[in-house]
Order: structure tokens, then C-alpha cells, then sequence
């Protein structure tokens, strides 16, 4: 195809809107509503054009480009009609500043007085000189308004956490509308009322707290205006440096673009361009970066316990202690925590001292009790043909979804993009979850299952689809005939009865998954994180497999794949982080380093106990000494996001304090016990000898990862196609009368570290608090609590405390909680969760009873 | 690869069906019906809310037995609907959006319901009283008191 636009000419391959055609070419039209990632609107009207042979000026930003299409953009009558429109705008926006004869001179004093609560022209204006409106107008030339202003008296919106809303600047692009809803799926905002009363809006103007807002920010960055201003940043002055990162708290793995001046964070965005993140990100890598970075909760100097109290001392003096003091152990003696938040490089030294220095086997991390570790066993323990790596991607070219164990908005926000992408080009979503989650709206299906139900559900799925099949050609496949007749033993009454979940919806589902031509199976903690997560899985295995679809293993951690690929090969002769946890509390564990996360030690009988880590908690009462460890922001490395791609980053503001990168601090401690293969100058010195020892790594070079954003895990996928038969499982213990009510944890990962994101974020607070105890409102009103209220919660294992919150979304007799490793000591799940009886397990469902607490 | 504008017509129309069938019913939009219906028809609150609010058809909070709606578009403007308007909002002691604290009347406005020619005009419980005098006023009122509305016109 051939066009012309102001005489020159373009080719183009696919279907284009003129706008982009011209765009892409150098040409410029002035535009405001338009975005490239969202959807024509035609708002603005300033993109008009002319075309050959037509009438009229059509927005080029909605019109697209046919073959032979003359097309003038900057003819004198458009320039006029450009003017006259954006003076209409103007009429209505606090347009002194625009139009000022000085604007110019005063640009660099516009950051020092914009701290005022009405903004009524550019200098007074969050936006920071960041406007698309400004640019224009100076683009039009446009230097009066003949129109007479309006202020629309609007009132300022900043009852929400995070962003201010005052819609006064709004210029009703719908920017911010379609973001939400086309990209987010929120849906939170939209035009309401209309001609001179039409205002952007959320449902009968509630908070956005109340109208399903996920505070990604996303509306507030396609804002040209104004108008949607970042709260925290009104207070700060200028930014003096932009750097690129990876958001370190979630498994996603976002770019992101950090401004700082003076070395001290102000704000973090999505990067406009790549990453598996495109330009989208959560609330947590949206406004949560800066407040842990500079928490002041951060340990900033090495100290170790003299004379009963923790004091300051050099780092020398630090490892010297550590050192001569962790020579005495080894073996069964002593164990090593790690974490899956660190980098790759950090993992590796971590382990590789451990063997060295600290001579155990003992290398624990929640690396074991994560979704890939239970899938990677089952795939070996059957030989199943199955890999790791993804590409994001591929979810939304799915045309059925079938999604378990995760609150993908909360939990996997960019994987909820792509299934987003996926439902609105027509796919179907079938959602198994207890709760109700947001996006049961998007569901085609919604399995209400029981809690802990999931083998019984996805067999009896897996019979309902045999039956309504003709011929799937299955019986080529190992274990069909086993598998089948295993089937035989599911009748539907008991089915129903252990699941809950009414024959139609298991019919729905079957003929959905008949009529969907390829399949995503998506399943997060939720469904892993018990010790029948291995028959869940397996349950959800042979469905797939029937489908010939594939299983999408979504762990938590920002590095859990990476920390996972450096033990890879090593023997799974130590402990587990769980078996660690009791050792430590039985006294069989003399010293224990710990470099991750493990809850309250308070009645731990150790001898010994290091602490490498980032922020203070109760745990530091019993450290015989601290070594401070610097977060991602100060450092170079690589993490490895849930696709199994690496991704190398380089700090983006110095050192704090005294802190040191993880993988110095245990190299430099390792020197100091006496051995030698520790001298590393940098990161990229560590990762030379990652691609040298570990497989998964080989051949991956620092100068490719410089370059280079699409490097994966190397694998290799073998084994064959297969079915396990169907084995019933005990369901969760029944809910006696001691412990009335079924726990069911939900895995979001609201925690850097051993920082919990709501102790340094009332935002993130009113959003979810990590305390929150949901419980339904029939059982909130059969206990007479409150919203707020205190109450203990009490289980065979152990009781912790935390804060009412009554949740519509929970069906009677279950109450939800946030996963946390620790917070502080009177509160945290884990130890109610770590159960004897099981190796590298962490119950997500367990019995409880509820009482109002102080 | 959007939904077809089909579809997404179906869907909004289906929307508006149903906040007209709940108009009917309850005189207004309760806020407990906005969420049923978000969760019936899978639409977010915040879209109901959009479309209910760009309809005059759909009111927010109680109307009363009997609605009149005068138009005050350009035309019906030129020929005297503010003073009809005034007549209205004189007679019935209440302004143009309320509803009488008895209950009995609600009075609105419109722009253009496309009957110019006819202008002024008022439409009281869903009939048509064109090129209307301030005098006539008093009757219309009458006439509603008089008679029991049942159902929806
Ligand atoms: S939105 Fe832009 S044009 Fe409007 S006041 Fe702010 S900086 Fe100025
Ligand atoms: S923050 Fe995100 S979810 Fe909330 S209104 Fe803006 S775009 Fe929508
Ligand atoms: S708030 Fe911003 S993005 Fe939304 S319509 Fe107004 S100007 Fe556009
Ligand atoms: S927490 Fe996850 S989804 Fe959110 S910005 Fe960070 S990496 Fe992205
Ligand atoms: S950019 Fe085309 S109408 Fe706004
Ligand atoms: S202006 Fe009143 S009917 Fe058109």
C-alpha cells in the first residue's frame, strides 16, 4: 500500500491509522487524545487532516490509510481550525501560563512554587513540565484565547492513596477511561453525565478505593495533563537522573525507570518502551519502590552483639567476629537461609560459601516450597515432557484460560494483561477459586470450589470433557488406559459433595475446552502450596494434556526462577527451609546464617545467628550480628522472571550507608574464613563463573546480557507425553468443632525481602493490608466483629494476630489471609502454616478459630 | 481484535434495557442496583454508572408519582419555555430536578425531544402538551393530581 502524506511518499505493509503512518515517518500532527496503545477515540479533534477527493477534515488518528490516499496535514485552513479547537480547550483549562509573553523566562522557577492546592496555571501545575497540552500549544503557535474561560469549580479528589484527581485540568481526552479499561480491565473509571456536565468518573463518584481501581498508575501516565497527578512527588523538586531497572517484587519482572536526584529516589515508572512489562505496571513497582529503598527500617552499618547489646563496628571488625565465630560448625550443625529476591549473583555465592565455608549441605530457601519446585518434581518423578520457560506472550494467542491458585491483577499483574488481551480478542476464561476474585468478571466460568479440592474438581473436569468428546485420540498417549479407567471411580454425587460445584459448571467447561483450539492452564501458590500440591498439579496435568494444552507455573518471587536454576544439580541432601525452621527451635541447628526470609526467632534455641539482610525486625534481637546488605537499587545483577528470561540491571543510585551487595559481604566472609576462589572485583566477575558452572547459564556472557533482553534459561526438554492416573487425596481435615473455620492463604508477594510493602505504605495499607483477616459477612455477623476489630487466630500449629476486614468476596466458613514470611513477632502466618508432617510444604489451608483478640 | 462493535452494541443495549426495566420498577436507579446488574450483566459499576448518567431517562434518587419534563432546548427556549418553566417551578414549589416532598411530582428538563415545531412544550407522565401558555400550567397539574398513575405512562 502507497500513500502521501505532504507530498511525501510512504509504503506500508499492514493497516494503519494515518496518524501512524505519519508518525512513523517524521511528520508530525498535533494530537491529545490519541495514544498508541489504546484505541481510536477521536476526542480531540486537533489530528484532522485533509484528504484528496474528500470532504471535510477527518481525525487522522480514526481514519486509516487506503492505497492512493493524498493526505495534507498542515494546510493553512487546518492550522486554523487547529487553533480555533484548541482555544476551546483552553477556554475551559487554566490557560495564563500558555498564553503568557514570559513563559519562557520562568520555566526554571516553575518547580519551586507548584506546591499549591488548586493549580491555576502551568507554573502552579504538577505535572512538571511533563504536558502534552504545553507542547501543543507552543506546537500551534497559539498565543491567545478569544473564547471567555471557564472554571468548572470541580471539586479536588484526594481521598484515594497515591494520585490526586482534579478534574478542573481535565481536557476529556479519555485517556485515562480506555487505559483502564482496555489495557488494565479495571474499569474503574468512565464519562460520566454529559455535554457541559461531562466529567471523567468513578460509580456514583466513590473513591477509586471502592470502584475496583488497582492503583497501577496507568491512567495517571497516559494523563497529557495535569490533571491525574502522583501525590508524593508534588513535595519533591526536580529530578536530576533517570536510570533503567527491574522492579524487584513480583515474578514479573518489570522494566522500570527510576528518577532520582542527589542519589535519593523520587519515583518509579514503567518504561515507555519493551520489557515484558510494555509500558504497564502495578501498584507495588509504581509507588512502592522509593519507600523501601529508603525505608527507615534499612540497616546501614555492620554490627555485631557485645556485652548483650548490638553495636556499630567497621566491617572488618564485623566479618572478623562472624568469621571466627561460624568456624566452629559445620555440618548438620549449621544451616544457611537464602532468598529469592536477591540476584542471581547472590545466590550463587550464597551457595557456593556455604559448601566452602559454612561445609552443609543445609541451603534452604522458599525456592522449595514454590510452585516451579512442585512442578519441576512432578515432571522429573514422571518423566513427563515438560519445560519452565515461556513466553508471556503466547497466554493471550490462547483461545481457552483456565486459571487456579492465583489473583493474577494482584498476584501476576502483567500475566492478567495478556489474559485480558486473550478475553477481549474472544477467548474464554474458566476460573477455579473459592474467593470471588475481580476478574470473575471477565470469567466465562467461575468454579466455585471448595478450598483444598482441586484433585476431585480437575479429574471429574477431566471425565466430563472425555465424555463429551468423540474421539481426542488419546489412547496413543502412555497411561490413557489407566488413566481413564481411574476415572471410573469418580461419581458425581461425591464429587459434588467435596467440591461444591454444581454438574452444569463442569459441563459449561467441558465444552468450552472442547471448542477452544489451543489452551493455557495458568496456576499460581494457591494450588502448589499444600502437600497435595503435587495431586493438584498432577489433576491439572492430565486436563491439560487432554487438551494438549500447556501448563504456565507462576511462581511468587521476583528471582525464584534464578534462585532455583543456581541449586539446580545440587543434591537435595539438606534441609528444607520449614525442617530448618524447626531444627532451629528443637536446638539440632547450633548456627544459622540467614540470608532470606524465616518468621519470628524469638524462642529459637541457636547458638549462633547471622543476619545478611536489608531491614531491621524482631529478628535482630537475637543476632549475634548484622551485616547489611544493599537492596537492588544499589546494585549491578541479574534476576530471572517467571518466563525464565534473564534480565541484567545496573543500580540506579549509589550505595546506602555501608551497605554492600549481598554477594560481596559473603565472598569478602569466605575470604576472611580462609578460602580461596572468593576474590571477585565485581557482579560481572560472579556471573562468568555462573555461565561456567551452572547449566542453565552456560554460554550466556556478560556482553550478551548487556545487549540483549530476550536471553533465557537454557533447558532442555525431555521426556515424554503422559497421564498419571487419578488418586483421591484426603481433603483438608474436616473443620471440627475446635477449629470451625478453614484458612485459605492467598500468595501476593507484598513483601522486599524481610520488609512486609504495608509497614512503609499507608497506600498499599488501605488497599490490603497484610494484617487483614477477611472474613465473610455471615460469619462476621455470627462472631459479632467489626471492620477493624482485633482478633486472634488460633490453629493446632500456632495462633497469630491481625485486624478484621469483611470481604463479600469469601464464601461462609472461609477466611482469607495475606502470605508473609514475617512481619513482626505477633504476626505471621508461616509458623501456623509449617507443618511437621510434611517436607517443603506450606499448608495454604488450614483450620482455624477466631477470637476477638485486644 | 476487539470485541465486534456487534457485540459491544448488543452489550450496551442489553445495559440500557435492563436500567430502563429497573426504572420502571423502582422510579429510580438504587445504588444496590447498580452492583446486581454489574454482576449480572459483567459490566463494571463505573460503566453502568456512565451510561446512567448520560440518559435523562435514568434518575439517581426517587422520583415521584408524576413527572413532568419540560423541554428547554434552542427552539422550545425561544419560544417561552423559561417562562413555563418558572410556572412549574412556582406552582409546585420545587426546582427543576427535585421531587415534591409529598412525593407527587418530580420536575425535570430536556433538551429537544424533537417535536420543535410544537414548542413550548411539557410532557406530563408521558403526554405531549404543546405550544403551551404559562396559564395552561395550573390545569396540567390538576389533571395528574386527579388521576392515579399506574404503571409506567
Ligand atoms: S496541565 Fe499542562 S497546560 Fe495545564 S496547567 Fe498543567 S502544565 Fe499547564
Ligand atoms: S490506577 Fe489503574 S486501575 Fe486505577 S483507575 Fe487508574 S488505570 Fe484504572
Ligand atoms: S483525566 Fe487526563 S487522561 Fe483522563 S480524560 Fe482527563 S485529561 Fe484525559
Ligand atoms: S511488582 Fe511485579 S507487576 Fe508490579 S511492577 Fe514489579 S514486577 Fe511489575
Ligand atoms: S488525536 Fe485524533 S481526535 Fe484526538
Ligand atoms: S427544542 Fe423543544 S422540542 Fe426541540
Amino acid at each position: 500500500m502507497k500513500i502521501i502524506i505532504d507530498g511525501k511518499r510512504i509504503e506500508l505493509d499492514d493497516k494503519k491509522t494515518i496518524l501512524e503512518a505519519a508518525r512513523e515517518n517524521g511528520i508530525s500532527i498535533p494530537s491529545l487524545c490519541d495514544h498508541q496503545r489504546l484505541s481510536p477515540f477521536a476526542g480531540c479533534r486537533l489530528c484532522i487532516v485533509q484528504i484528496k477527493g474528500r470532504k471535510g477534515y477527518p481525525p487522522s488518528c480514526s481514519t486509516y490509510a487506503e492505497d492512493g490516499m493524498e493526505v495534507k496535514t498542515k494546510t493553512p485552513s487546518l492550522q486554523r481550525l487547529r487553533r480555533e479547537i484548541l482555544e476551546l480547550i483552553l477556554s475551559e483549562h487554566p490557560n495564563a501560563c500558555l498564553i503568557c509573553t514570559e513563559k519562557e523566562n520562568c520555566d526554571e522557577f516553575k518547580s519551586t512554587i507548584r506546591k499549591v492546592g488548586e493549580t491555576t496555571g502551568c507554573v502552579l501545575c504538577p505535572n512538571n513540565g511533563h504536558c502534552e497540552l504545553q507542547d501543543v500549544v507552543d506546537a500551534l503557535k497559539v498565543d491567545k484565547v478569544r473564547f471567555p474561560s471557564v472554571y468548572r469549580e470541580l471539586e479536588i479528589k484526594k481521598e484515594d492513596p497515591f494520585f490526586d484527581r482534579n478534574y478542573n485540568l481535565c481536557i476529556l481526552c479519555g485517556r485515562c477511561v480506555r487505559v483502564c479499561h482496555e489495557v488494565r480491565g479495571a474499569s474503574t473509571l468512565s464519562f460520566t453525565y454529559r455535554g457541559s456536565q461531562a466529567v471523567v468518573g468513578t460509580v456514583l463518584d466513590r473513591p477509586h478505593l471502592e470502584s475496583g481501581c488497582q492503583f497501577c498508575g496507568a491512567c495517571v501516565d497516559v494523563c497529557p495533563t495535569g490533571a491525574l497527578s502522583e501525590r508524593a512527588l508534588k513535595y519533591e523538586s526536580l529530578a536530576d537522573d533517570t536510570a533503567a531497572t527491574i522492579c524487584p517484587l513480583c515474578s514479573m519482572g518489570c522494566k522500570l525507570e527510576v528518577e532520582s536526584k542527589d542519589g535519593r529516589i523520587l519515583s518509579s515508572r514503567p518504561a515507555p518502551e519493551g520489557g515484558v512489562n510494555r509500558g504497564q505496571v502495578c501498584v507495588k513497582g509504581r509507588f512502592m519502590i522509593k519507600n523501601l529503598v529508603h525505608s527507615p527500617r534499612r540497616i546501614l552499618k555492620p554490627m555485631i552483639r557485645k556485652d548483650k547489646e548490638l553495636e556499630e563496628v567497621t566491617w572488618d571488625e564485623a566479618l572478623d567476629f562472624v568469621a571466627c565465630r561460624l568456624k566452629k560448625y559445620k555440618g548438620k550443625e549449621v544451616a544457611l537461609v537464602a532468598s529469592s529476591q536477591v540476584t542471581c549473583e547472590d545466590n550463587f555465592i550464597l551457595q557456593k560459601f556455604s559448601r566452602a565455608a559454612l561445609r552443609t549441605e543445609n541451603i534452604a530457601s522458599p525456592v522449595s516450597v514454590s510452585p516451579l519446585s512442585t512442578y519441576r518434581e512432578l515432571v522429573q518423578e514422571q518423566g513427563l515432557k515438560a519445560g519452565l520457560n515461556f513466553r508471556i506472550e503466547d497466554i493471550s494467542k490462547a483461545n481457552v484460560l483456565f486459571l487456579s491458585g492465583a489473583d493474577l491483577p494482584v498476584s501476576h499483574p502483567i500475566v492478567w494483561l495478556e489474559v485480558l488481551k486473550a478475553v477481549k480478542a474472544g477467548a474464554k476464561l474458566v476460573v477455579a477459586s473459592p474467593q470471588e476474585l475481580s476478574l470473575n468478571r471477565y470469567a466465562s466460568v467461575w468454579l466455585r470450589n471448595k478450598p483444598g479440592t482441586e484433585v476431585a474438581l480437575f479429574s471429574y473436569l477431566s471425565k466430563a470433557f472425555l465424555e463429551s468428546e468423540e474421539d481426542g485420540g488419546h489412547s496413543r498417549v502412555e497411561g490413557f488406559g489407566s488413566f481413564k479407567k481411574s476415572l471410573d471411580k469418580l461419581d458425581f454425587s461425591q464429587v459434588a459433595q467435596t467440591t461444591g460445584v454444581p454438574k452444569e459448571k463442569f459441563m459449561q467447561t467441558a465444552e468450552l475446552l472442547l471448542e477452544g483450539e489451543t489452551s493455557a492452564f495458568l496456576f499460581g501458590a494457591g494450588l502448589t502450596q499444600n502437600p497435595w500440591g503435587a495431586q493438584n498439579l498432577a489433576a491439572l496435568h492430565n486436563l491439560a494434556l487432554l487438551k494438549s494444552g500447556r501448563l504456565y507455573p507462576l511462581g511468587l518471587e521476583n528471582n525464584l526462577r534464578g534462585a532455583f536454576e543456581m541449586n539446580n544439580g545440587h543434591s537435595d541432601k539438606g534441609l528444607s527451609i520449614d525442617q530448618v525452621f524447626r531444627a532451629v527451635h528443637s536446638g539440632s541447628i547450633k548456627a544459622l546464617y540467614l540470608a532470606g526470609p524465616l518468621p519470628d526467632l524469638q524462642k529459637a534455641k541457636i547458638e549462633f545467628l547471622v543476619i545478611q539482610g536489608s531491614f531491621m525486625n524482631d529478628n535482630m534481637e537475637k543476632a549475634d550480628a548484622v551485616l547489611p546488605a544493599a537492596t537492588f537499587a544499589e546494585t549491578d545483577g541479574t534476576f530471572v522472571n517467571v518466563e525464565g528470561r534473564i534480565q541484567k540491571f545496573q543500580k540506579v543510585i549509589g550505595l546506602s550507608g555501608e551497605a554492600q551487595p549481598d554477594w560481596w559481604i559473603t565472598s569478602r566472609l569466605a575470604k576472611k574464613m580462609g578460602h580461596e576462589g572468593f576474590g571477585y572485583k565485581n557482579q560481572a566477575a560472579v556471573m562468568k563463573e555462573i555461565s561456567r558452572d551452572i547449566p542453565g547459564f552456560s554460554k550466556i556472557s556478560n556482553t550478551k546480557l548487556d545487549n540483549d533482553d530476550e536471553v533465557f534459561v537454557h533447558e532442555e526438554v525431555k521426556g515424554k507425553e503422559k497421564f498419571i492416573p487419578f488418586k483421591p487425596v484426603l481433603a483438608p481435615e474436616e473443620t471440627g468443632q475446635k477449629y470451625p473455620l478453614l484458612m485459605s492463604v492467598d500468595y501476593n508477594l507484598d513483601y522486599y525481602r524481610n520488609l512486609a510493602l504495608t509497614q512503609e505504605s499507608k497506600g498499599l495499607r488501605m488497599i490490603r493490608d497484610s494484617r487483614w483477616i477477611k472474613i465473610s459477612p455471615e460469619d462476621a455477623k455470627r462472631l459479632k466483629l467489626n471492620d477493624g476489630d482485633t482478633v486472634v487466630v488460633d490453629s493446632v500449629s500456632g495462633k497469630t494476630q491481625g485486624r478484621v476486614r469483611i470481604s463479600g468476596a469469601l464464601p461462609k466458613g472461609v477466611v482469607g489471609a495475606n502470605f508473609l514470611w514475617n512481619e513482626d513477632s505477633d504476626f505471621s502466618l508461616v509458623p501456623l502454616s509449617f507443618s511437621s508432617s510434611f517436607k517443603n510444604h506450606i499448608l495454604n489451608i488450614i483450620p482455624v478459630k477466631i477470637k476477638r483478640g485486644k | 481484535m476487539e470485541k465486534s462493535v456487534d457485540e459491544l452494541e448488543k452489550d450496551q443495549r442489553e445495559l440500557i434495557h435492563v436500567l430502563h426495566d429497573v426504572q420502571e420498577e423502582f422510579g429510580y436507579i438504587p445504588a444496590q442496583a447498580i452492583s446486581q446488574i454489574s454482576k449480572q450483566l459483567k459490566i463494571s459499576e463505573s460503566e453502568i454508572f456512565g451510561v446512567l448518567t448520560f440518559y435523562k431517562a435514568f434518575s439517581l434518587k426517587p422520583r415521584g408519582e408524576h413527572l413532568i419534563t419540560i423541554c428547554v432546548g434552542t427552539a422550545c427556549h425561544v419560544r417561552g419555555a423559561p417562562m413555563i418553566l418558572d410556572e412549574f417551578e412556582r406552582k409546585l414549589g420545587i426546582k427543576a430536578g427535585e421531587t415534591s416532598e409529598d412525593n407527587q411530582f418530580t420536575l425535570e428538563t430536556v433538551n429537544c425531544v424533537g417535536a420543535c415545531a410544537l414548542g413550548p412544550i411539557a410532557i406530563a407522565d408521558g403526554e405531549y402538551h404543546g405550544q403551551l401558555k404559562t396559564r395552561k400550567v395550573d390545569k396540567i397539574i390538576d389533571k395528574l393530581m386527579s388521576t392515579k398513575r399506574n404503571g409506567s405512562d
